[in-house]
Order: structure tokens, then sequence, then C-alpha cells
């Protein structure tokens, strides 16, 4: 997913390395601090969380995908292929875009078949994607 | 030079008499541009400003004309909205296109992230946001400067201009697949809504954060007009209204009033109808909207070099709020058969 959380982490330190300008060191630099808050605090979660999700996804589809093959063509079953061994963020993400866009394909397919039924069953997987990667911020005070 | 001097030197030629800058200092948000505060003293007087410089990356690209000449179209028409003074498309003395406005003080802008902000205030305060919005949809376009400056698409092509300009902005800058909001908008394309029932200038971020309120019940300025374009006035309401921007409420839209009231109060200040089928898919094309900004940011982050963290957040943490939001209209939708 973009951006990363080694990017946002390496972000928050280069945002506030350099000294800013004397019109920029008031309100808008406390507003940066608060940002860079919420960013550590969100990259904590996707720390905690962010290895499941995605082998959850990718899980959910290429199970899809192979479901489907026998349908929708054997594309699909070999775009399925494959098992996340590298448990690392960049490389569970680099096998996500290529699931990611077979299941695109997969939907464009269903929908012009009007395919109803695995249509509801992908609407509701990306209710279930898009849960899965939900992030949380706490209710922050208003101002 | 700094930026002071720069202004100093600026205000100084085109009004051609001295002009001392003071308390020059940068107000956060306003992610499109840099957002400058100051005073200006200039024949025994002073003038409070505000400067709106483009930065080197941004959330949207936006057209700094556009949104001076929507300040001008709306300027002293009873809506509270700025006046525009000066505007510089070519950088002039501050090395990047700019426009100055006026500025309104006493006032508050809130965060989409904090707890519901208005309190005791929030009805009064919706009443006066969707009675605004509705004042604005009234309006007629090719009275206003702001028809000088943007194409007036015909009334049924409305939906598509927006949705075709979106949609590039997602080609442009998607970094990773987002299978959700390409089906949302394969929805929207294969059912169009009906005709616009007029053109209206459409703001274009017309939401919670982009309007002050002086604490006590009042909107005293509607701000960030960056987006504003000629279109379907039913673009603003749906985008007034997204989820993402009504504090986690479900009960009332923009942490504000019920829906229905809401909808009411816009309808009776444009003297337009809301066709419920034709608003749901401006609903569903707000969100959409949402994910293409969130995917600029995204873009925009890195070709920034990670030093914009509200790029960063937006691109990120929005983002995956956008595609609950996207999922869960797009789930709610009338099955294929």
């Amino acid at each position: 997913m973009t951006p990363t959380v080694p990017e946002l982490l390496l972000g928050n330190f280069l945002c506030l390395m350099d000294p800013p300008p004397p019109e920029s060191s008031g309100d808008f630099l406390q507003s940066r601090i608060a940002v860079t808050g919420m960013i550590a605090l969100l990259c904590a979660q996707e720390a905690e969380r962010g290895i499941e999700a995605r082998a959850w996804e990718n899980t959910a589809i290429r199970a899809l995908l192979t479901d489907a093959a026998p349908t929708y063509g054997a594309a699909f079953a070999e775009a399925a292929t494959g098992e996340d061994r590298d448990l690392s963020l960049t490389a569970m993400d680099r096998a996500n875009a290529a699931l990611r866009r077979a299941l695109i394909d997969l939907h464009i397919a269903v929908e012009t078949a009007r395919d109803a039924t695995l249509d509801d069953a992908i609407r509701a997987l990306y209710v279930k994607m898009a849960d899965a990667r939900r992030l949380d911020l706490p209710p922050l005070p208003a101002g | 030079m700094s930026l002071q001097d720069q202004l100093e030197t600026y205000l100084t030629r085109i009004w051609a008499a001295p002009a001392r800058v003071t308390d020059i200092s940068r107000i956060p948000g306003g992610a499109s541009r840099e957002t400058y505060r100051f005073d200006v003293e200039i024949g025994g007087e002073t003038r409070a400003l505000i400067l709106r410089r483009d930065p080197v990356g941004s959330l949207i690209d936006t057209e700094r004309k556009l949104e001076f000449l929507a300040f001008r179209s709306f300027h002293g028409s009873g809506l509270p909205v700025p006046e525009a003074v000066a505007l510089e498309e070519d950088g002039a003395e501050l090395e990047r296109p700019f426009f100055i406005m006026g500025r309104i003080d006493g006032g508050k802008a809130e965060s989409p992230f904090t707890v519901p902000p208005y309190g005791e205030h929030a009805g009064a305060i919706g009443e006066q946001f969707y009675s605004h919005l509705g004042t604005i949809a009234a309006a007629d376009p090719a009275t206003l400067p702001i028809a000088a400056a943007t194409p007036a698409p015909a009334l049924d092509a409305c939906w598509k201009v927006a949705l075709d300009y979106w949609e590039g902005v997602i080609d442009a800058d998607e970094e990773h697949p987002q299978p959700i909001v390409r089906a949302c908008i394969r929805r929207l394309r294969a059912n169009p809504p009906a005709a616009a029932q007029k053109l209206s200038v459409v703001h274009g971020d017309y939401r919670t954060g982009n309007f002050l309120h002086d604490s006590a019940g009042k909107v005293i300025a509607l701000l960030d007009w960056e987006m504003a374009h000629i279109g379907d006035p039913l673009e603003d309401l749906g985008w007034a209204m997204e989820p993402l921007w009504s504090y986690g409420e479900t009960d009332r839209v923009s942490g504000m009033l019920p829906r229905a009231e809401a909808i009411a109060i816009w309808e009776k200040a444009s003297g337009l109808k809301v066709d419920p089928a034709a608003f749901a898919w401006w609903e569903l094309f707000a969100s959409v909207k949402g994910q293409a900004i969130w995917t600029s940011s995204a873009k925009e982050y890195r070709a920034g070099g990670l030093k914009d963290p509200v790029l960063g957040l937006s691109g990120w943490y929005t983002a995956r709020r956008q595609d609950v939001i996207l999922a869960d209209r797009l789930a709610a939708l009338e099955s294929l058969a």
C-alpha cells in the first residue's frame, strides 16, 4: 500500500529535521508535530496488524480466483498460485498488487456476465478487505 | 530575501506606496497551497490579509485563477466570502504563483479528525452551512467572474466530465491497485444520473473544515475554493454529506444536522429539488473523488521527499477510511440481477 510504514517514519524525521523559517514556527509547526504524532500512533497499529491483514487478504483473493477459474478462465487460477513465504510488508504488498490486479479483471468479467452471485461475493469481500486494513484514530479533542 | 521582504516589495509596487508587512505566520491546513496570515500597513491604515501561494507539491492540482475568481464571484453577494485582492499567476516577487485575499478574523475551522466539535451550536451552524451551499447552487454561473476561467458543460454531461476527471487522477497517480474504487467507478459509469437541473458554481471542497465559525453558532467565512468549477449542484451536496466529514456520526450529516433536515434547508435556499436516485449517484461519486485525492496525496508525498506529513497521512490513513466508506456504499447497491 502507499505510503509504507518505513516511508512514513522516515518522513516524520525528515519533516522535523530542518529548522522552519520564522513565519512557520508557530501554529503551523505545532500542527505539523501533531500530525507526525498521529502518524507514529497509526504506524504502531500497522506494525501490530499489517502482516495479518495482508496475509488474510492475499489468501482470500487467491481462494476467490481459484474458485472462479473454472467459469472465468484458467488465467485466474494461475494468478492465484503462490503463497506468502516472505512475511515482510514489502514482499506481501508486491504479491498483493498482482492479486488485486487479477481481482479487478475478474470483477470486470463477472459484471460483464451479469453474474450476480459472484458479484455479491466480491462486494462482500471488499467490505472485509477495507475493514481488515482499517486504522483507528482515537477521538481527538476539538481545538 | 525573506517572504516578508518579498511581500513588502510586491505590495509596494502594485499599490505604488510604501507597504510594511507585519505579523506574518503560516497557517496549518490548506494542503493544496501554502497559506499565510499577515497584516500590511499602507497609507496609515492596516489591512488584514491572507496569502495563498502554490507549494512545490500539493494535495491536489488546482488552478489558482479559478479560486481567485470564485472568491470574486461571491464576495459581496451576501455570503461570508473574503475579498479577492491580488493574483499573480507567474509568481512575480514571490517566485511561485499566488493570490492575496482579505482575512476574516475571529473564527476557527474544525479538523475532520476530532470529536464532533460544534456542541450546542451544531444545528445553527448546520442550517447556515447548508443554506449557504443552496445559495451558491442558486446563482447563475454565467453572470459571475468565474465563468471566464472554467467551461460550462452541458446539463447531461456534468456527471461524465466530473467522473472522467477524477478517474484520470487515479489513473495517473495510483501506485497500488485499488479494486474497490475501480468497481465503484464502473458502477457509476453503468448507471449515470439524470441530467443536472441547472448549471451551478460547484465549490468543489465544501465540507467540515473549510469554513470558519465564531464558536457562538455563526458561520463567518467560506474558504478553500481551489476546486471550484461549473457543474451539477448535487456534486457539492454529495461532497458536503460525505461520511468522511461527519465525525463518525451516522445520524447527523457533517456532524451538524439530520440528513433530511439538511436536504430541506438546501432545497429551500437553492430552489432546487434533490432527486434521490441522482443524489445517490453523486454521493458515491463523492467517495470516489475523495479516494482520487488521497491517491494523489500519496504520490505527492513521495515526490516531495516525504517532507509533508499531511500528504502522508492523507495518502494512507484517510485513504483507508475512504476505502471502508466506498466498500460499504458498493455493498449497499442493488444486486446485478
